[in-house]
């Protein structure tokens, strides 16, 4: 019997097939357990890994836009503030350069007088110089010597002529301190010619104001050039005016760190200068509530887990369980109809035994009756005596035969129950007295423990003395000598019990299952036929009883039967 | 032996040999004996002629022994009927009361037993030839005028 659908069968390993056919058979119910377990685990706990998992990407996908958005308007602001900064800056020297100062600026001690304002107001600024059309430097205010200096041939006064701006990239110079430049250059309308006004400014302006503008102590920010020379000192990417090792391209990136922290990049281009800001965070600003949110999904989904993991083991034990004693009573039931059906197969089998048998014996019956006839009219002769004695003896067996095959017949035949009300008590105390004397004979002491109000039941009287003799007198020969027989009636659950039971030799296991089937005796040969049980079977059975035995090698043997107390209940068969 | 028993009887059986051997004993103890394996071959002959007792087993094979005894009752009524059986239960034995056999013994058969039963069948029938031959006697009486 294979109940498994095709699919199931293939997927499933060999030693789980046992246990899920559901066939009536001894099944093994550990394998059975565990499978049922693994698989009400997997349905309880995959919705709750499924949902912990989608909440666990989602909130994290969240977290990581949501960090990305405020990393990407810290990087603008801070563009912006920069800008700002060189913007005020560039103001500064632009309102300096008015188109037709240049006469003024390089005449007399006008270039220092400004340098001395200017110097006041922003103490960062470290020159000022002149510079005509060609590129020659007309005057200077500043720690060196730098008048007449042809700047003619360098890249930043072309463009400087070009744009009207320039801002240069932070560089160390003559002083070997970091510094820039901001040059504006201008047309005079007197002289008619182009004039550039160029102010060197410390660097030290912008890594102060970096300092200020960068807000978390653990995050980086520094300004690059466009070839990838840091402008400013980084944490931990180097000093100013190193090479940056690290690429970082523009825009936002996502990296991790030596240590294996997640880190933000993030690059933007600061307008109108040759600098890039660079934005590094080490760790998320949500990180608290990240790793706050992580262990709670953690407690969670352990929690579901302990408590799946016990309410699907109890569950799962009660059904085994329920299973298991369900299989238990029907493979009972199964046997106990299957011994009932042997026996009444062997009951027909003895019957048509019995009979057949019978004619035969009626035969010999009448040879010997014609023989004994015959010697009874014929005068003496030779061992006539000797004949006389063996036809006897042969009568004798058939009589003894007689009694074989009426027993059979009386074991198979269902003969009509004449039921009345009676005391099983009273039943018992009568075969007690048939039984007197050989009790006393065999030193047999009797202990009876009968119930005094049992309720009267609907019976044969004649058939219930059978049984009690019976059993009773099995009894007596399993004890032999010196021993106890006890018996006890008892109302158990609206029926009336019986149980008989002696101190005898007890039965073997092995053939106690065979004690009820006819001919089956331990007696020896001449003894007993092997009927008086199957007898007492058949009779119990037909008055709707029920009889059954338990026993112990050495320690005794108990029979237990069970009546019921109205008639209907019998077996009409 | 015991007293002489005259009477006639018809056995009944499908086992020759039981037959054979009833018949030898009970001709030694004067009594005529037919025997008969079938039961049509019974239905005949009581048909020919008069039996003081007929002894019928119960199982036979074809025509069985209750089958038998109805038909000889059927056309023989006041016939004198005892059952045999291997089988002594008491339904075959009931049944067989009720369609008219006299008596019932189990096999195998006890001999003074079944003497007995053939007597007191033989006396009871006497008894009913007596009452009928009053009855004929009776009837003659009063019909022919004397």
């Amino acid at each position: 019997m294979n109940a498994l659908p095709g699919f199931l069968h293939k997927i499933l390993p060999d030693t789980f097939k046992d246990s899920i056919n559901f066939g009536l058979h001894r099944r093994s119910y550990s394998q059975f357990r565990l499978l049922l377990f693994l698989v009400m685990i997997a349905i309880a706990m995959g919705p709750v890994i499924m949902t912990a998992g989608l909440g666990y990407y989602n909130y994290k996908d969240l977290l990581q836009k949501e960090e990305r958005g405020q990393l990407e308007a810290r990087l603008t602001g801070s563009s912006h503030a920069i800008e700002a900064l060189i913007d005020s800056l560039k103001s500064v020297v632009v309102f300096v350069a008015r188109k037709n100062r240049y006469v003024e600026l390089t005449t007399g001690k006008n270039l220092e007088e400004l340098f001395a304002r200017i110097k006041r107001q922003y103490e960062y600024f470290a020159d000022l110089g002149v510079i005509n059309q060609s590129g020659i430097q007309q005057t200077y205010w500043g720690p060196y010597d730098l008048e007449g200096t042809d700047y003619s041939k360098e890249e930043w006064f072309k463009e400087v002529i070009d744009k009207g701006v320039y801002i240069s990239h932070v560089y160390t110079g003559y002083r070997h301190v970091p510094h820039f430049a901001i040059a504006v250059a201008n047309h005079d309308p007197t002289t008619k010619k182009t004039w550039v006004l160029r102010a060197t400014i410390d660097a030290v302006t912008l890594q102060n104001f970096v300092n200020t503008i960068k807000t978390n102590a653990s995050d980086d920010l520094f300004l690059v050039d466009d070839a990838g020379y840091l402008q400013t000192s980084s944490e931990n990417y180097g000093q100013n005016l190193t090479q940056l090792v690290a690429d970082i391209k523009p825009g936002l990136q996502q990296g991790v760190s030596k240590e294996g922290e997640n880190i933000f990049y993030a690059k933007g281009k600061i307008k109108n200068t040759p600098w890039s800001v660079i934005l590094v965070e080490k760790r998320y600003v949500h990180h608290q509530d990240w790793v706050t949110f992580r262990s709670r999904l953690l407690i969670i989904v352990i929690a579901c887990l302990v408590i799946n993991l016990l309410v699907v083991y109890g569950l799962v034990t009660m059904l085994t369980n329920l299973i298991r004693k369900a299989d238990e009573m029907q493979l009972t039931m199964l046997q106990e109809a299957e011994h009932t059906d042997k026996l009444a197969s062997i009951g027909r089998l003895a019957a048509g035994v019995g009979h057949e048998i019978n004619n035969p014996l009626a035969i010999i019956n009448q040879k010997t009756g014609l023989a004994e006839d015959l010697i009874l009219i014929s005068p003496d002769f030779e061992h006539k005596k000797a004949i006389e004695g063996c036809l006897k003896v042969i009568d004798q067996s058939v009589e003894r035969c007689k009694a074989i095959t009426h027993r059979l017949l009386g074991f198979a035949r269902r003969a009509d129950v004449h039921d009345e009300v009676l005391q099983v008590n009273d039943v018992i105390k009568e075969v007690m007295q048939f039984l007197e004397n050989s009790l006393m004979h065999s030193r047999i002491r009797l202990e009876l423990q009968l119930q005094e109000d049992l309720p009267l039941i609907t019976s044969d009287h004649l058939q219930l003395q059978q049984i009690f003799l019976n059993i009773i007198n099995n009894a007596i020969d399993a004890i032999g000598k010196d021993g106890l027989v006890n018996i006890m009636t008892h109302l158990v659950a609206g029926e009336v019990r019986v149980v008989i039971q002696d101190n005898g030799s007890g039965i073997d296991s092995e053939i106690l299952p065979h004690i009820f089937e006819p001919f089956f005796t331990t007696k020896e040969t001449g003894k007993g036929t092997g009927l008086g049980l199957s007898i007492t079977y058949g009779l119990v059975k037909k008055l709707g009883g029920d009889i059954t035995v338990r026993s112990h090698v050495g320690q005794g043997t108990a029979f237990t039967i069970t009546l019921p107390i109205h008639s209907e209940e019998h077996d009409n068969n | 032996m015991e007293k002489k028993l005259e009477a006639k009887v018809l056995l009944v059986d499908d086992e020759e040999e039981f037959i054979k051997t009833l018949a030898q004993r009970l001709e030694m103890r004067g009594l005529k004996v037919t025997g008969a394996t079938r039961g049509e071959e019974a239905v005949n002959l009581v048909d020919k002629q008069n039996y003081d007792a007929i002894v019928i087993d119960l199982a036979m094979p074809g025509m069985d022994g209750l089958e038998t005894l109805k038909r000889i009752k059927e056309s023989h009524p006041d016939a004198e009927i005892i059952m045999l059986s291997g089988q002594g239960t008491v339904k075959s034995g009931i049944e067989a009361m009720k369609l008219g056999a006299e008596d019932f013994l189990e096999k195998p058969v006890n001999m003074q037993e079944l003497l007995e039963k053939i007597d007191e069948m033989k006396t009871k029938r006497i008894l009913v030839l007596e009452k009928q031959s009053m009855a004929e006697i009776d009837h003659i009486l009063k019909t022919k005028s004397w």
